[in-house]
């Protein structure tokens, strides 16, 4: 045993060179979706950015940003924010079964999901290494690209029958003093607990609230380990 | 002719009387007959029974007075009954319907007259409130709290359901049909109704207006309590900051004013103080009020809302924090820290075990505020992070600490998750919250006498929670309508089936299975009209009811809401009220504003 670690010491300056430096905890990363539907292939593109920290990821689109907070007990909370109004409306963690996944809004496609694809490709050293996967499951192919030493998604590709979905990264930073930043800043609006909204009908902005319920999320990108988009609070029942 | 020579019936019940002998030569003389009928009960002429006779004379000599013999009626009709045979009582008094009402009766008879009616007879004063819990919550959480207990459920009596006294309050604000718990308990606290979304002050109060406070402050039950020398408590399972609490000691021009962050820059300069800062500086401000005043501040706050009181910085998170700061104070101020330095006997409690610690014989005061936001559904409660106690719980200890002084306490109760489980549209926590409170009440009933205890319970406002269809006795309150002598649902014209329990407006359909948090429904937006609920258990604690109109929130009704008493002054709870009337039942009990007008004219 003992010489298997000593093995190990010995070796690891020769590894670092191929290791990836980078923190990746502190992220912010844009990227477009591509959507193409029926056989005219309708196309809509959109954007929006992921910012992540180790307990915190955000999903930022031009109206709406969407925050998940990982809790001492595991939970997330969800918190919504309005830029343009400068205020946020707090959720309560949820228990409800399929959202624990936390991996899933910091990378985007989550760590199961990872682990039930088949690794096709592998190139690059470093932070520059980039796996390639693929899952076929029923009428759907999901193709992924991987930078698996900054935990970032590069594209990620879903082909169904009735069209097709390309989620491709424009640009990526790991400037931790800009991430934290933004996540202040965010947390400087004021905010309301959504079980008050009823309560505050006097308020513009939760009356607002009262009468839309919640304003539609432009942009997809939180996928569960069958590679279904999670609800979050982008569809309706 | 034949036909009109029809015999009378009566002929066995008749006497039969020849009153009168004639000649046997003289053929036109005829024999004169005289017939008695006794009528019985409930005959056409006479319904309390009587006696019909008729005379005529027996024209065809057969012995018989014939209808068409009959020359004269007279009917004597008996006087009315004063009163019923045990024979023919015996469908009423063998009835258990009509036993069990009869002895409530005397037993009401005895309760009312155990009621002290004379003022100033109340030591102590509780007034519980259950946020939201309209008429139809009470019901519905009475049938779920007996069906719980393996009864059918409708039989079943919540603690203040058996309080000799009842009537109903009018909600509205002064601008508002519909209120909310800011005006209401600002109105049951201060007996003044006053604007919807203001705490403490009366109309004359421009919401959100910070230079509009001056001048317009109410007193309220609770600082009269306080300036008489009574212990005095503070008790939520909402925010401790949040409207109903607050109410008890908070001036404010707009109740979302629960720390200063909350507060336009313009209302912070201009010299008001966010809510939270109140109820720390409660003995400070109460005092300055009154020239010479000298008070010892509350003696127990038990809630929720931690956030308002800490600085908004990481390194203040408390164990359960929810939020990744949970402080958003922006003064910098740690108004918990402050509080024990007012208070250096006095004990801060932040969880459950701290609470189990808690000796209500030595404890002094007691800061306890158990979560960083409301505190938890009580079906949820188990999912909290460092554990919080229940309502009845912390009711229990408020009494044990407060009955302490000799003088007597008053105790404010509320309630405050009945109101947000309703918003989320969610009956299963709002009933199940109903039916804690009705364990607390219970907790204050035996912890304190008729004699000397006034304990009122009611609501600041209903909701739009509905019981209805025909659903048969027994049926699961959260169940699907299932009709009288039928075991499968009902089907509406739709062709599915409908709960019994439903909502006007709100967020809707929702099943989130096992699901114990109501506020897990609001990710989504609303889901409104109907759903096939066939294959869905409704009974389950994340099962959300249908609504009609889309909202994001279900809203409160404008309905009256009951009111419940026992004790000294309880008798005044009769008939419909203005809320404000609340106030004054709880003056007249414990001469509240005659008190302290002698303790500040001395």
């Amino acid at each position: 045993m003992k010489l298997a670690i000593l093995t190990l010491a010995l070796l690891s300056p020769l590894a670092s060179a191929a290791q990836c430096t980078i923190d990746n905890q502190y992220m912010q990363a844009s990227y477009q979706v591509t959507q193409k539907q029926g056989a005219a292939q309708v196309t809509d593109t959109q954007q929006f950015t992921l910012w992540r920290t180790p307990s915190q990821a955000a999903q930022q689109d031009q109206q709406l940003v969407e925050l998940w907070q990982q809790l001492s007990n595991k939970q997330l909370r969800p918190i919504r924010y309005f830029p343009q109004a400068e205020r946020g409306i707090e959720y309560q963690p949820s228990e409800v079964k399929g959202q624990q996944n936390f991996s899933s809004k910091q990378q985007l496609v989550s760590d199961e999901l990872l682990a039930q694809m088949t690794l096709q490709s592998e190139h690059g050293e470093g932070c520059d290494k980039i796996q390639k996967y693929t899952l076929k499951q029923a009428d759907t192919t999901i193709e992924v690209s991987w930078a698996v030493n900054k935990k970032l998604l590069e594209s990620m590709h879903i082909t169904k029958p009735v069209g097709s979905q390309t989620i491709t990264l424009q640009s990526v930073s790991f400037d931790k003093q800009k991430v934290q930043q933004q996540f202040t800043n965010w947390d400087n609006f004021q905010t309301t607990d959504y079980a008050d909204i009823g309560d505050n009908e006097s308020d513009p902005f939760l009356a607002k609230m009262i009468n839309l319920g919640f304003i539609e999320h432009s942009a997809t990108g939180f996928y569960d380990a069958n590679g279904k988009t999670l609800s979050g609070g982008h569809s309706h029942h | 002719m034949a036909a009109n020579m029809k015999k009378l019936n009566l002929l066995s019940l008749a006497v039969v009387v020849a009153l009168a002998g004639c000649s046997d030569d003289d053929d036109n003389d005829y024999k004169t007959l005289v017939v008695n009928n006794t009528l019985p009960v409930g005959s056409e002429q006479c319904v309390n029974g009587g006696n019909e006779k008729l005379e005529g004379e027996d024209s065809n000599r057969n012995g018989e007075l014939d209808s068409d013999e009959v020359l004269e009626t007279t009917v004597t009709c008996n006087d009315p009954a004063t009163s019923l045979t045990p024979q023919q009582l015996v469908n009423l008094s063998t009835n258990q319907w009509f036993k069990d009402a009869k002895v409530k009766v005397a037993e009401n008879q005895d309760n009312i007259a155990e009621i002290i009616k004379e003022s100033g007879k109340a030591k102590n004063v509780i007034l519980f409130v259950g946020d939201g819990m309209g008429v139809s919550t009470v019901t519905a959480a009475r049938i779920l709290a007996g069906q719980l207990e393996g009864k059918m459920g409708e039989e079943h009596e919540l603690s203040f359901d058996t309080m000799p006294f009842s009537g109903f309050a009018k909600t509205y604000n002064v601008d508002a049909q519909t209120p909310d718990s800011a005006g209401t308990m600002t109105a049951m606290i201060s007996g003044v109704k006053t604007d919807v979304g203001v705490i403490g002050v009366d109309e004359d109060i421009e919401y959100g207006d910070c230079s509009t406070v001056a001048g317009n402050e109410l007193v309220t039950a609770t600082e009269l309590a306080e300036i008489n020398g009574l212990a005095t408590g503070i008790v939520s399972t909402a925010r401790i900051t949040h409207a109903t609490p607050a109410a008890t000691f908070a001036k404010s021009a707009n109740r979302n004013w629960e720390d200063v962050s909350d507060m336009p820059e313009d209302a912070v300069t201009g010299g008001c103080e966010d809510i939270a800062s109140q109820l720390v500086n409660f003995e400070a401000n109460l005092e300055a009020r009154f020239d010479g005043l000298d008070v010892d501040g509350l003696e127990v706050v038990m809630g929720g809302g931690r956030r308002h009181f800490l600085p908004k910085d990481a390194a203040f998170n408390s164990a359960d924090a929810v939020s990744a700061v949970e402080g958003d104070r922006t003064d910098e101020r740690n108004l918990i820290t402050e509080w024990q330095a007012k208070y250096p006997t006095g004990q801060y409690v932040m969880d459950q075990a701290g609470f189990n610690n808690l000796d209500t014989e030595t404890a002094t005061q007691v800061f306890a505020l158990f979560n960083e936001s409301h505190m938890q559904y009580e079906a949820d409660r188990g999912n909290d992070i460092a554990g919080e106690p229940s309502l009845s719980e912390m009711t229990a200890k408020a009494i044990d600490m407060l009955d302490n002084n000799d003088k007597g306490f008053f105790l404010t109760v509320e309630s405050g998750r009945i109101d947000h489980a309703h918003h989320a549209g969610n009956a299963y926590n709002a009933l199940n919250d109903t039916i804690e409170l009705s364990k607390a009440v219970q907790v204050a009933m035996d912890k304190t006498s008729i004699e000397d205890t006034l304990i009122i319970v009611t609501a600041d406002h209903s909701h739009v929670f509905t019981i209805a269809g025909y659903p048969k006795r027994g049926n699961p309150i959260l169940g699907k309508v299932v009709a009288v002598g039928s075991e499968e649902p009902s089907l509406a014209a739709d062709g599915m089936p409908y709960t019994t329990v439903g909502y006007a407006n709100g967020l809707g359909f929702r099943d989130l299975g096992d699901e114990t948090d109501a506020d897990a429904a609001y990710f989504e937006g609303p889901a409104a009209g109907r759903y096939d609920l066939t294959s869905v258990d409704t009974t389950s604690a994340g099962f959300h009811q249908e609504a009609t109109v889309p909202l994001g929130s279900e809203t409160h009704a404008g309905e009256d809401v009951g009111v419940y008493a026992i004790g000294p002054g309880a008798h005044l709870v009769t008939g419909t009220n203005e809320q404000s009337y609340l106030f004054h039942v709880m003056d007249y009990a414990a001469d509240l504003v005659k008190n302290a007008d002698a303790k500040l004219a001395n």
